[in-house]
């Protein structure tokens, strides 16, 4: 079934429909022995062919190949009036060409979609180092990719795998893999060819230009096209190439742990970095008590910390690298005005940010208060 | 090409108590060039990106020529946008930057092609097309986001703080090839900055916002001249306006404005509006523009009710013009902008005439302009 069909009869049934093969003869011996419907003592198999095993499931036939079936199999816990129904659309579906099977589109979609559950299934039990198994390896497994994590905050997937597959495969100038996570969450497998053409290495060579600038221009590029090609905003994140086969688990929860740490610390950045998030996963680790009480110490000295002008000054600052000239050109404001402005805090709180070790204090009290100031 | 239209416009975000955006209402006619000002967190950015489709309306309607666009994606808007970031594809040449989105488009290879090279030659980056963005200067990164703006010939451009990675000389000469680029295309633009000379140089129309809300939108004349209140009059000019808060007082047929270190009389036509309006005895702000404090002795003699003395603290010289910050005028440090040929001193107590047909004056609670509401 193609991913339209399958969703829609995922939501309808609450159930999650996995494609599963087996011999024909033991479908067929199955049938046999199965306590009610099916087609039993036929050779022939049609779509949407039905029985009940022994062991309690349901299943559809989708298809019959050479000595083997494709099927889905749900719990029994379906009434004969739905196990019908399941067959008549299932019928309907493959009659009017579309269950998907035969077709390389919609059956790469079909894997992709599987590979996805099979990966939010080790997420959410924790298992990040498993391997992908043998049934999702495929060449493209086997390769240097690079991961992107796309999450989108509105919007329907179903009608938006295909045109993002060809946003892809049209910015990547190669074959893309998309595998939906969540409804809203996609982890996309990038060529890395596109970080080792020769003109890059001869760049890197001149300009010294790292693997961290061009995965964050490919990044920032993927998400303007995104935002401009796509259906609107969304968030990204990209780590270093990895072979998806050994470890695309881990990739996806350190994306995820990525995208979840950039909302959180960085609201209104929709770009996130896994190497530019190290003190914020250290910090989301402290205890919210913790965190209340570390703010309430400095903080109480002043409110001046948390004026919304002395938030943005300090991180400014603090993207220019403690430059005053460079901080003071950045806020189009004159470099006494903000010479003036950092006094003005040392005076109130004692922290002087031009100070290596102010410096590092207020940077922490503006990331832990960024996530507490909501409570 | 078509106008775009916001009708009662509010964002609100989710868990935020106050709308970023409060009942915006603009009509943006088609070719204009609209420019959003104010001040960070203002909300002109997330007004442009409504318009965009990058941000959803909470509340109100937006339309787009005459189709309403709230719910269409935007990439079915028929706008293209020009960011701070230029976010250019670094794995594409300059061409294929261009092209990407005629290419998703399905445009023809020939359409393709002409385009490119069309917009190419307007921006003067012919030269430039096999290269990769990595090898370009941040002018020419950004003519190419421009370029592939242009390619799209949309119905609107959106262009968000687009010179604002720029260094001064380059945001000069950018700024003049932009309005020169929207006549030459004809289009409407819609361009948000914090920057005033870019809005004062570059707009049809500037629209001053605040809190999530319009202060004015008007021409760069009428806003220079004639603020709605003192939010706008601040902002709008540099060295920004002078604000002395002072009293009005009825004295021998005349209306003066007295506070420390200045008594002035207003021209019979403001001293008759502030009567009718009942300001007289009463407190109000009164607003200078650095250049209508004039020190040369033709304006002195001949406007012996509005001298005032004061210290000169320091003076900027930069060349053409003088900007003096004195002291003794009301009780904050006052700017006046003279002639670079004049020869005040700092730390000399000076003479200066305020040209009394040029002030403003705004209600102490309200801050509306007196002379305008």
């Amino acid at each position: 079934m193609n991913a339209s069909w399958r969703s829609q009869l995922e939501s309808l049934f609450h159930h999650t429909f996995s494609t599963k093969t087996m011999e024909k003869s033991e479908w067929l011996k199955d049938i046999n022995e199965g306590v009610s419907s099916g087609n039993k003592g036929h050779q022939m198999q049609e779509p949407g062919t039905t029985y009940r095993t022994k062991s309690g499931f349901v299943r559809f036939l989708l298809q019959e190949r050479p000595g083997q079936v494709d099927y889905i199999e749900l719990t029994d816990t379906i009434s004969d009036r739905e196990q019908m129904l399941l067959s008549i659309i299932i019928r309907q579906a493959a009659a009017e060409d579309k269950l998907g099977i035969g077709n390389p589109a919609a059956e790469k979609e079909r894997i992709a979609l599987e590979l996805g559950r099979w990966v939010k299934e080790q997420l959410e039990t924790g298992k990040r180092n498993t391997p992908v198994p043998v049934e999702f390896t495929s060449s493209r497994l086997e390769h240097e990719m690079i991961p992107f994590l796309i999450v989108r905050e509105q919007g329907s997937m179903h009608s938006e795998h295909e045109g993002l597959e060809k946003l892809l495969h049209s910015f990547f100038e190669e074959e893309v893999m998309i595998i939906p996570l969540q409804e809203q969450e996609w982890l996309i497998l990038g060529p890395a060819s596109i970080l080792k053409d020769d003109t890059a290495e001869s760049r890197m060579d001149e300009e010294g230009e790292t693997a961290d600038d061009m995965l964050t221009g490919i990044c920032s590029g993927l998400h303007g096209m995104l935002a401009n090609e796509w259906v609107g905003e969304c968030h990204v994140a990209v780590d270093y190439p990895i072979i998806p086969a050994e470890s695309v688990v881990d990739t996806a929860a350190t994306l995820r742990e990525t995208i979840s740490l950039g909302r959180k610390y960085h609201i209104g950045e929709n770009i996130h970095f896994p190497w530019m998030l190290s003190l914020e996963r250290l910090l989301n680790g402290i205890p919210e008590e913790q965190r209340h009480r570390y703010i309430e110490l400095v903080v109480n000295r002043s409110d001046l910390l948390l004026e919304p002008e002395i938030i943005t000054t300090l991180e400014t600052f603090f993207s220019m690298n403690c430059n005053v000239s460079d901080t003071a050109k950045k806020l189009y404001i004159h470099r006494n005005t903000l010479l003036y402005r950092l006094d003005k805090l040392k005076q109130d709180t004692g922290l002087d940010v031009r100070m290596f070790r102010d410096a590092v204090l207020v940077k922490i009290i503006l990331l832990l208060y960024k996530v507490t100031k909501r409570k | 090409m078509a106008g775009v239209r916001l009708e009662h416009v509010y964002k609100k975000y989710p868990g935020s108590d106050n709308a970023s955006v409060k009942d915006v209402n603009l009509d943006i006619k088609d070719k204009e060039f609209l420019v959003l000002v104010g001040p960070s967190g203002c909300g002109k950015s997330t007004t442009l990106r409504m318009i965009a489709g990058l941000e959803e309306i909470s509340e109100g309607k937006l339309f787009i020529g005459d189709r309403l666009v709230n719910d269409v994606a935007p990439k079915d808007r028929d706008i293209a946008m020009v960011f701070q970031s230029y976010a250019l594809y670094p794995h594409m040449n300059v061409y294929q930057n261009m092209a990407f989105g005629l290419k998703l488009r399905k445009f023809k290879k020939a359409d393709i092609d002409k385009r490119v090279r069309e917009a190419a030659k307007i921006l003067d980056i012919e030269h430039l097309l096999d290269r990769k963005p990595k090898a370009l200067s941040g002018g020419q990164r950004q003519r190419v986001a421009l370029g592939r703006a242009i390619v799209r010939e949309p119905q609107v451009f959106l262009m968000d703080e687009p010179l604002s990675n720029l260094d001064a000389k380059l945001r000069g000469q950018m700024r003049a090839e932009i309005s020169k680029l929207a006549k030459r295309l004809e289009t409407t633009v819609i361009y948000v900055t914090h920057d005033q000379i870019e809005a004062m140089t570059m707009g049809d129309r500037i629209v001053v916002m605040k809190d999530g809300i319009i202060q004015q939108a008007a021409s760069p004349d009428v806003l220079y001249n004639h603020p709605v209140n003192i939010f706008v009059a601040g902002f709008i000019g540099s060295p920004s306006m002078n604000f002395i808060k002072g009293t009005l007082t009825e004295q021998g047929g005349a209306v003066h404005f007295k506070t420390t270190g200045i008594d002035i009389a207003l021209t019979e036509g403001r001293a008759k509006i502030v009567r009718e309006k009942g300001y007289v005895g009463k407190e109000v702000v009164v607003g200078v523009r650095p250049e209508d404090l004039h020190d040369e002795p033709v304006f002195l003699e001949a406007s012996p009710g509005s001298i005032v003395t004061a210290l000169a603290e320091v003076v900027e010289n930069l060349g053409h013009e003088k900007n003096i910050y004195l002291n003794g005028i009301g009780n904050d440090t006052v700017i006046a902008r003279v002639d670079g040929r004049s020869d005040i001193k700092e730390g000399s107590n000076i003479k200066l005439a305020i040209d009394m047909n040029k002030i403003h004056m705004f209600d102490t609670q309200t801050e509306l302009n007196i002379f305008e509401s």
